[in-house]
Formats: C-alpha cells, sequence, structure tokens
C-alpha cells in the first residue's frame, strides 16, 4: 500500500470497486461450478435411491451412516463463522484492527473445526464401506463435499495469512478493508454452497421411511 | 514510504532506479529485451505474446488438418495408422479450437479492449500476464503428449511393461476433442480402473483443465475491464461493437467453462482414483458427461464466433465509410445468441434418445438462435448498402465471413431439425457445417482483424497484393475442401474413421477435398509468412492509415506503452471518426504534468505462479500412468502456484511514473541516462 | 499512505456500521433458529412433499439472507446483485432441466440397485 496505491484507485466508472466486482464475477462462475457437482449428486440419488453395497455385501442406505447431530453441529458453526466474517469486516470498515483480529481467529477456529468435523465424517464413512470407488454414490459424495471442504481450506489459509499480514501495520485503510471485505465475500459463498449442500445432500435423505428418493427396499439396520 | 527516485517520472522506464518491492526483491520494471518480455504485464504486449502463440498453434493444428486430409485423399489408404489417425483428428481439434481460435481472439482481447474504451490497461495487469503463461504452459503440456508418443513409436519405451496400466497406449489424446466416456473413462468394478484409452486422454484432461484456468482469468478481468474502466462519457451504448462482444464472449467463459472443469474433475477421479462417475460398470452413466461437456460445449461455439463478429463489425463500417446499420439492435442480438447459447445444448445429442418433449424443445431453441443471428448479418449488410465500399484485404475477408458464415449457418438450421439431425449425426455433413462456421466464419473474421489492426499494433502494412492473393487461396481452398463433404456426408462417410473403401463413391470428392485442403494450407501459411514479415520489415504507415473510427486510431501506431497521454472524454459512438469529420470532438481529461503517467509494476510472480501448472501438468497423467512418485511432482506443482500466488500478494503493486511526451514538452528520448 | 484514507471515518459511517453490526447480530440467530427448525422439520409426520416445500424455501431464505445482508449486497450497488444473480439462475435452470432430462425409465438401473 504505497503511494501509488492511490492511483490505483482512480474512480471506476461504476463507482464500484475492481477488486468487488471481480470477486462477485468469480461467486457468479462458482454457483456454476457447485451447481454441476450437485446436480452431478442428485442425479445419482435420483437414479440409484438404494445407496451402495458395502465390503460385506449389504446394502446400505446413506441416512444410516449419516449422523444429523454432527452435521447439524457442523453447520451450525460454519453459519457462525459466517456471521464473525460479518463482524470482521465491519470491524475493518471502522478502522478497528484489533476487533478485526479478534473476530477473524474466531473465524480461522470456526472454519478449522468444520474442517475437523469434515475429516472425522470421512473416516467414519470409509470405516463403514461407503468408499469412493465402491459406488457412484461414494464418488458423488465424496467428491461434492470434498470440494467444497477444499473451498474452506483455502479460505482458512487465506485468513490465516491475512491475519498475520495484519500485524506488518499494511493493512488498513480503504484499501485494507476492502481487501477483507473480498475474503469475507468468498468466505460467505462457501458458507450459502453449504446451506445448499446441508438441505439438498443430508436433510432430504431424512424425509419418508426410505428417504425423500423411496425405494421400497427394507432399511439394514446398522 | 517515501518518494524515491524510482516513483520520479521518467521518459522512459530504463532510467528508473532500482525499486524493491514490499518483499525486498527486485522489481523488473527497468528490464528490456526477454526479461521484459517474461515479466510484461502491459495488455499490448500480452496481446501480441497471445497472437504469436496463437499463430504457431494454428500452424501445428494446419499441419496435423493436412496429414488429415492425405491420409483420406486415397481409399484404403495407409499414410498413418488408426491410431495416428486417432490422435490426429484428437488434437486438431482441440489445438485449433482452444490454442489457435481462443487465443487469437484473446490476443485481439488484450491489445484492442483497453484502446477502445479509452484505458490505461486492463483492471488486473498481474492477472492478465497471469492468464497468458497459464495458457502458454497448458498448451505446452497438451502438446508434449506427442513428444511421448513419438518416443514410444522410437521404441524407447519399450522395456516397460506398459500394458499393466494401459489398454491401449495411446501417449497423445485419442477420443476426439469432446472425449466422450466411457471411452475416455474407465470400466470394471470397485476401482479397478480399467481405461480404454491410454495416457493421452489424462494430458487431455490436465491440458484443458489449466487452459479454462487461463481463460476464466482473463474473463473476469476484461468484464471488469470493459464495465469499469471506460473513459468518460464512454457510456455503454457507445462501446465499439468489438468491445461489446468481448463483454458478452467473456461472461459466456465465466459461465460455461466451470460446467467443463467440474466434468473434467469428474473423469480425472475416475481415471485416477478409481472413481465411478462415468464408470457404465458401476452404474455410472456416460451420458452425463455428454450433458456436462455440451452445457460448456456449446456455450463455447459462440465464444468462438462472437469475437469474430465483432471483429466484422468493425471492419464492415470502415471500409463502407459509414456508422453500423443498427448499433443497438447487433449488440442486443449478440447478447440474445449468447443467451440462447446456454439453452440447446442437447442439440448436440439428438440421437442419445432424450424424449420426444426434449427433442421438440431443444430442436425449437436452437432454430430460434438464427433470428438474431440472421438479424446480425442483414445489418452488416444494411451497413454496406449504399456505402463507399474500399476492397482492402480485411474488407474481401470480411465479406468472405458474411458469405460463407451465412453458408454454415444454412446448414446448422438443418441440424436443428432433429429428424435431419439423426441421419446427419456423425458424418461428414457436420464437418462441412462446423468447417463453414469456424473456418469460414471465425477464421476468415480473425484474418481480416490481423489484417486491419496490424498497421495499429507495429505501425507496419502489410503488402496488399500477397494480402490478396492469400485471402483468395483461402476462401477458394476451403470451399474447395469442405463444399464436397457436405456431398460426402449425406452420401453416407462417417466421420472419424481412418480410411473407406473404394467403391461407396466417395474416392472424386475426397481428393477434391484433400487438394482443397493444400491450397487452403498454402493461403494461410502465405498469410502469416506476409504477417510475420510485416511485423519485422513492413513499410512504415501513419497512424490511422484506414480512416478508423473507434478510440484506437486516435493513437500513435505503435502504441506507447501508457496508451493515451490524456485520458479521453468521449462525446459519441464512433468517437474518433467524429472527431476527425463531425462536429463533436474528442475531449482530454487534464494529464498529470510533471508528475506524469501512472504505470503498473512489471512482476515475476505471474510466471512463477503459473510455472506450478507445468508440475501439475506432467505429474497428472504420469500418475495415472503409475510412474512411482509421481504425486510429489502434482503436490511440488500446487506448492510452486501457491508461492507465486502467495509472493504476488505479498510483493504489492508497486507502478512507477513516466513522463508523456507532452509532459516533457519532447518526444520520448531513446537513449539511457545512467542511473 | 496518503493520509486521507487514515481519516477518521465519519459519524454517519460509524452510525450506518452500528446499525448493520445489529442486522448481523439479529440475522445469525436468525439462520440458527431456522437451521434448528429444518432439523426438527425433517422428523416431523407430515406429507413428505410439504416438508420439501417448507425445507426448500427455508434454505432458499437462508441463502439470500446471507447474500444480502453478510455479503453486503443489499447496500451495494445493485449492479453486482445482478452479476451474482445471473450465474445463479443460470446455474439453476440448466441444472434444474439437466435433472430432469435424466428420466427414471429411460435408463435401466436395475442391475446397479
Amino acid at each position: 500500500m504505497s503511494d501509488t496505491a492511490a492511483a490505483h484507485e482512480a474512480p471506476t466508472s461504476t463507482g464500484i470497486d475492481h477488486k468487488k466486482l471481480i470477486m462477485w464475477l468469480f461467486l457468479a462462475s462458482d454457483c456454476m461450478f457447485f451447481g454441476t457437482l450437485i446436480s452431478t449428486h442428485l442425479l445419482y440419488r435420483k437414479l440409484f435411491p438404494a445407496g451402495f453395497t458395502d465390503a460385506e455385501g449389504h446394502q446400505r442406505f446413506i441416512q444410516n451412516l449419516f449422523n444429523v447431530e454432527l452435521t447439524s453441529f457442523s453447520t451450525f458453526i460454519l453459519l457462525m463463522s459466517s456471521f464473525l466474517m460479518a463482524l470482521a469486516v465491519s470491524a475493518m470498515h471502522k478502522g478497528q484492527i484489533k476487533s478485526f483480529r479478534r473476530n477473524v481467529l474466531g473465524v480461522i477456529f470456526f472454519g478449522l473445526i468444520f474442517l475437523g468435523c469434515q475429516v472425522y465424517e470421512f473416516t467414519h464413512f470409509y470405516h463403514e464401506g461407503l468408499t469412493i470407488q465402491n459406488s457412484v454414490l461414494g464418488s458423488t459424495f465424496y467428491v461434492l463435499t470434498g470440494t467444497h471442504g477444499t473451498h474452506v481450506a483455502i479460505g482458512v489459509l487465506w485468513l490465516i495469512m491475512m491475519y498475520f499480514y495484519s500485524f506488518t501495520g499494511k493493512l488498513g485503510g480503504h484499501m485494507g478493508a476492502l481487501d477483507v471485505e473480498i475474503a469475507g465475500l468468498y468466505w460467505h459463498f462457501v458458507d450459502i454452497v453449504w446451506i445448499i449442500i446441508f438441505t439438498a445432500v443430508y436433510l432430504v435423505e431424512y424425509l419418508g421411511p426410505n428417504g425423500i428418493w423411496g425405494t421400497g427396499l427394507p432399511v439394514v439396520a446398522k | 514510504m517515501s518518494h524515491d527516485s524510482h516513483h520520479a517520472p521518467v521518459a522512459c522506464k530504463t532510467e528508473l532506479a532500482p525499486e524493491r518491492s514490499d518483499l525486498g526483491l527486485i522489481r523488473p520494471d527497468r528490464t528490456t529485451g526477454l526479461m521484459d518480455w517474461l515479466t510484461t504485464v502491459d495488455h499490448k504486449k500480452i496481446g501480441i505474446l497471445y497472437g504469436a502463440f496463437a499463430m504457431f498453434y494454428f500452424l501445428v493444428g494446419g499441419v496435423e488438418a493436412l496429414a488429415i486430409r492425405t491420409q483420406l485423399a486415397r481409399p484404403d489408404n495407409d499414410f498413418v495408422t488408426a491410431r495416428m489417425y486417432n490422435q490426429l483428428f484428437t488434437m486438431h481439434g482441440t489445438t485449433m479450437i482452444f490454442l489457435g481460435v481462443m487465443p487469437l481472439s484473446a490476443a485481439f482481447f488484450n491489445f484492442l479492449v483497453p484502446l477502445q474504451i479509452g484505458a490505461r490497461d486492463v483492471a488486473f495487469p498481474r492477472l492478465n500476464a497471469f492468464s497468458l503463461w497459464t495458457f502458454v504452459f497448458g498448451a505446452f503440456v497438451l502438446n508434449a503428449s506427442w513428444f511421448f508418443e513419438f518416443a514410444h513409436l522410437a521404441g524407447w519405451f519399450n522395456s516397460f511393461d506398459w500394458h499393466k496400466a494401459l489398454v491401449y497406449t495411446d501417449f497423445a489424446p485419442a477420443n476426439g476433442w469432446f472425449s466422450y466416456a466411457p471411452l475416455s473413462g474407465t470400466f470394471g468394478q470397485n476401482g479397478q480402473a480399467l481405461r480404454f484409452t491410454g495416457v493421452g486422454t489424462d494430458f487431455w484432461i490436465i491440458g484443458i483443465q489449466v487452459l479454462g484456468i487461463a481463460s476464466l482469468a482473463a474473463s473476469f478481468n476484461f468484464i471488469c475491464t470493459i464495465i469499469n474502466m471506460r473513459a468518460k462519457g464512454m457510456t455503454m451504448m457507445r462501446l465499439p461493437v468489438f468491445t461489446w462482444m468481448t463483454l458478452v464472449t467473456a461472461v459466456l467463459i465465466i459461465l460455461a467453462f466451470p460446467a467443463i472443469t467440474v466434468a473434467l474433475i469428474e473423469l480425472m477421479f475416475d481415471r485416477t482414483f478409481g472413481a465411478n462417475f462415468f464408470n457404465p460398470s458401476a452404474g455410472g452413466q456416460p451420458v452425463l458427461w455428454q450433458h456436462l461437456f455440451w452445457i460448456f460445449g456449446h456455450p463455447e461455439v459462440y465464444i468462438l464466433v462472437l469475437p469474430a463478429m465483432g471483429i466484422v463489425s468493425e471492419v464492415l463500417p470502415t471500409f463502407s465509410g459509414k456508422s453500423l446499420f443498427g448499433y443497438p439492435i447487433i449488440v442486443f442480438s449478440g447478447a440474445v445468441i449468447g443467451f440462447l447459447g446456454f439453452a440447446v445444448w442437447s442439440h448436440h445429442m439428438f440421437t442419445t434418445g432424450l424424449g420426444p418433449v426434449p427433442t421438440a424443445a431443444f430442436s425449437l431453441l436452437t432454430m430460434a438462435i438464427a433470428v438474431p443471428t440472421g438479424v446480425k448479418i442483414f445489418n452488416w449488410l444494411g451497413t454496406i448498402w449504399g456505402g463507399r465500399v474500399r476492397f482492402t484485404p480485411p474488407m474481401v475477408l470480411a465479406l468472405g465471413f458474411i458469405w460463407m458464415f451465412m453458408c454454415g449457418g444454412f446448414s446448422g438450421v438443418m441440424h436443428s431439425a432433429a429428424p435431419a439431425d439423426s441421419q446427419q449425426q456423425d458424418s461428414y455433413f457436420v464437418i462441412a457445417h462446423f468447417h463453414y462456421v469456424l473456418l469460414g466464419g471465425v477464421l476468415l473474421g480473425l484474418m481480416a482483424g490481423l489484417y486491419f489492426w496490424f498497421p495499429k499494433i507495429f505501425g507496419r502494412m502489410p503488402n496488399a497484393p500477397i494480402a490478396y492473393i492469400a485471402s483468395g487461396l483461402v476462401i477458394l481452398g476451403f470451399n474447395v475442401a469442405f463444399g464436397p463433404m457436405h456431398y460426402l456426408g449425406l452420401a453416407g462417410q462417417p466421420r472419424r474413421t481412418h480410411t473407406y473403401h473404394a467403391g461407396n463413391g466417395w474416392e472424386q470428392w475426397n481428393y477434391v477435398a484433400t487438394i482443397g485442403a493444400y491450397i487452403l494450407g498454402i493461403g494461410v501459411a502465405l498469410a502469416f509468412v506476409n504477417l510475420v514479415w510485416t511485423a519485422f520489415r513492413g513499410k512504415k504507415c501513419s497512424n490511422d492509415p484506414w480512416d478508423g473510427r473507434t478510440l484506437e486510431w486516435s493513437l500513435p501506431s505503435p502504441v506507447p506503452e501508457y496508451n493515451f497521454a490524456q485520458a479521453p472524454i468521449v462525446a459519441t459512438r464512433d468517437a474518433f471518426f467524429e472527431d476527425k469529420h463531425g462536429t463533436k470532438r474528442i475531449g482530454s481529461e487534464p494529464d498529470g504534468g510533471e508528475a506524469g503517467v501512472h504505470m503498473p509494476s512489471q512482476s515475476w510472480m505471474p510466471l512463477v505462479a503459473s510455472a506450478g501448472f507445468l508440475f501439475i501438468g506432467f505429474g497428472m497423467p504420469m500418475m495415472a500412468m503409475g510412474v512411482p512418485h509421481a504425486g510429489w511432482l502434482v503436490i511440488g506443482g500446487l506448492g510452486v502456484l501457491f508461492l507465486g500466488i502467495w509472493l504476488w500478494a505479498l510483493e504489492g503493486p508497486g507502478g512507477y511514473m513516466l513522463k508523456t511526451p507532452a509532459a516533457s514538452g519532447a518526444p520520448v528520448p531513446t537513449e539511457t541516462v545512467a542511473h | 499512505m496518503s493520509s486521507s484514507h487514515e481519516a477518521a471515518p465519519s459519524q454517519d459511517f460509524l452510525a450506518e456500521e452500528v446499525r448493520r453490526y445489529h442486522h448481523f447480530i439479529v440475522l445469525a440467530l436468525w439462520l440458527a433458529v431456522v437451521t434448528g427448525a429444518e432439523i426438527v422439520l425433517i422428523f416431523l409426520p407430515i406429507p413428505v412433499a410439504a416438508i420439501l416445500t417448507i425445507l426448500t424455501l427455508m434454505s432458499a431464505g437462508k441463502f439470500f439472507a446471507v447474500i444480502l445482508w453478510f455479503m453486503h449486497l443489499i447496500y451495494d450497488k445493485r449492479l453486482l446483485f445482478w452479476c451474482f444473480f445471473a450465474g445463479l439462475a443460470l446455474a439453476f435452470a440448466t441444472y434444474a432441466a439437466m435433472i430432469m432430462l435424466f428420466s427414471v425409465d429411460r435408463i435401466d438401473t436395475r442391475w446397479f440397485s
């Protein structure tokens, strides 16, 4: 943020900062990205409602694997991290760097908890017999939620770097607040993608005795 | 930070005092020669590099095309093997689309958009450099597969038991530019991941993935530039049509490419990690690949053609001496074509059995696209009508575009009728159709653009007689090559088949088509030689040799680094033409005076970051091939990518001030002042 | 660093930030409540179609609430909303169409179920 930064801030035609505009364009593009992944998953749920066959040859339903308490907890954690992120951006706008650091540390912490939950979930499912290789369900589920997890991990990494960068004293003023706001936009987007995944991938599996995709096949007890 | 000597305005960047970035590294601002080209963030230099690489790959793709035509010249020919033939047509399509047409369009975007909107650079100059180098490395990875194939043919790999990992040993991609699953995918249960094709497909997957990242990054940048960096008075409805088409194309890219990105990730997981997205043995639906591919692939067709339409919309008014007829309708039609392009993907899949209702719907929507396209063609004709037409080389090519593109459009409408399409599917008729659109349309449009703007880019005028001869050869050769294919297709000759038997009645026209292909090849080669010669040795010309209409012609040729010494204020559409011949003058904002013009600093970091893709690009196919420890190459590549972006973020934007001739009161001196 | 950027934010600006702060807290509470309601909803003995409708509305509500307030779209220029909405609407329409194109009665799934 040298004196030349001022020259970069030549007023734009629309009054919107370049960085903010490009971030929203990226998010629009990312809608198509996650749209493709989510629709691939839903498509195969529609075609193969029966779930998957585990290593012992048992027919398994995915809702028997799901743990609604764990998923709700990590959803709640991610929503609250979004709240803290909004506060961190607000603090930067007001020039309160200490408040920014506190909030962003909270976001990082919650993000890591979310990732921890996902690692636990993946390990648990794997031991229960759902692998990326043994069924279409495994492939779509792991790649969809894994891609989302990768987005979260990139966000955590970004915020960690921003947290340490704030100690150099260079993260300040209008440009600093803008940089934080851009990171915030990314973080919120990752959050809203999870709102969709939580409903479309997890919750709908609980509807009716055999899930929304209702098969009539008996549910094998764990 | 203080105003050190680095920020004092200088007349030439080589006079700058060395400056350290926020990281403590010396910024490559003062470099010249190769170092300058590698670190440049100047949109004009990046545009020239895009153009140079694109023309090179056009020649590569052209050689592949001639090999294909040579093979098909005679029945039962054995000029190349069936395997090599598959690789040739796959790489021909992929090269022409992703490494020829798209980068050449990108070259025009880069060079022209900031000039046409009265800006000094794009919104994110370093991101622009990143797009360029990512494209260069992606293209290299894709084509490196040829070296593996040739090494394999030379017997270098014979001591390895490749058949452990590969069913067939294609080292170059060989499943067509669309790489349909399950041919490109896997079969077998529980992660066996048995593959139908060799490692060439893995090169294709990662190559297209990297090229997609380059296109996406560039498109975000251009939308941002066009929306946000217009000169004062340059309202959206005063934008030159080329800039408008750039905007529509960029929007198409950012919304269409994610579909192929995800599809490629899924295919990569199938092949490398044994997933089942498209694996028919485990319930995967290969037709899903077709859907995802064409959700990307159909907008891609408009991504290819809209820039050429933009170029023609600039060339025709200039050489007709009239403003573009129906400007708002042309812009609107372009946007409608772009929008409808997302709603017709399944017309590539009529024969997969979509069911009567979807087939009818996609059929109707496809026919609807003919309407805005027709509107454009009538508006172009209206532009020429009653004008004082000058038949310069770009004009000849632009007129060729209208005519040939129309022919391609007509056969396109024939495909939109599903019953007819099911007869034409996979026949040479389809090849005739899309070559009329992509060659008769896009290539002629892009060549018109090259001949039109070369005097602006290099300040030198291409040799006109050679240009006329080349244009004539291209249009003639192209019609001789692809016209007969309409007949061949309807007579039943299938696509993607390495040879045919005598006695089907196809011999004569295949022979003619091959002769046409060679005429076309000579024409394109002649044009490129003419252009390259012009760039270095051509006759110098004035700043405005064509009596141009848009802002770029108001600048000196070649354009100075800072583009506009004083930012223009625009009062009308075709601002420069009005300024010369009309009543409305181009105003100018006060310049920086003694402070000079702010220039962005050059940087190594975009190059470093995109070099990561080189490691990833070689690591992923090797991993799929079962080469031990290849995964570490991928991780190393991700590390380089991350490092590059990290250092890029931390080095700070930098920048220096450049004196304009107006401010310093003298032309820019060429000798370097001691520092 | 030029001094203009370091200047203390104006009083209006601060008042606006305080107002937003309260919005954020209220919204966070609502998000938590709606998520809780979703989890209860899926176990209620009412028709699946009704649950599905309510679930869709609830998650769409959460989605747009985060976009509008946390992501500032309600405070920012409208162009940004349309930029994003274009991608969102296109993704929704395209993939809804694609899922509908995969009709179960056209694909033989018996072997894999």
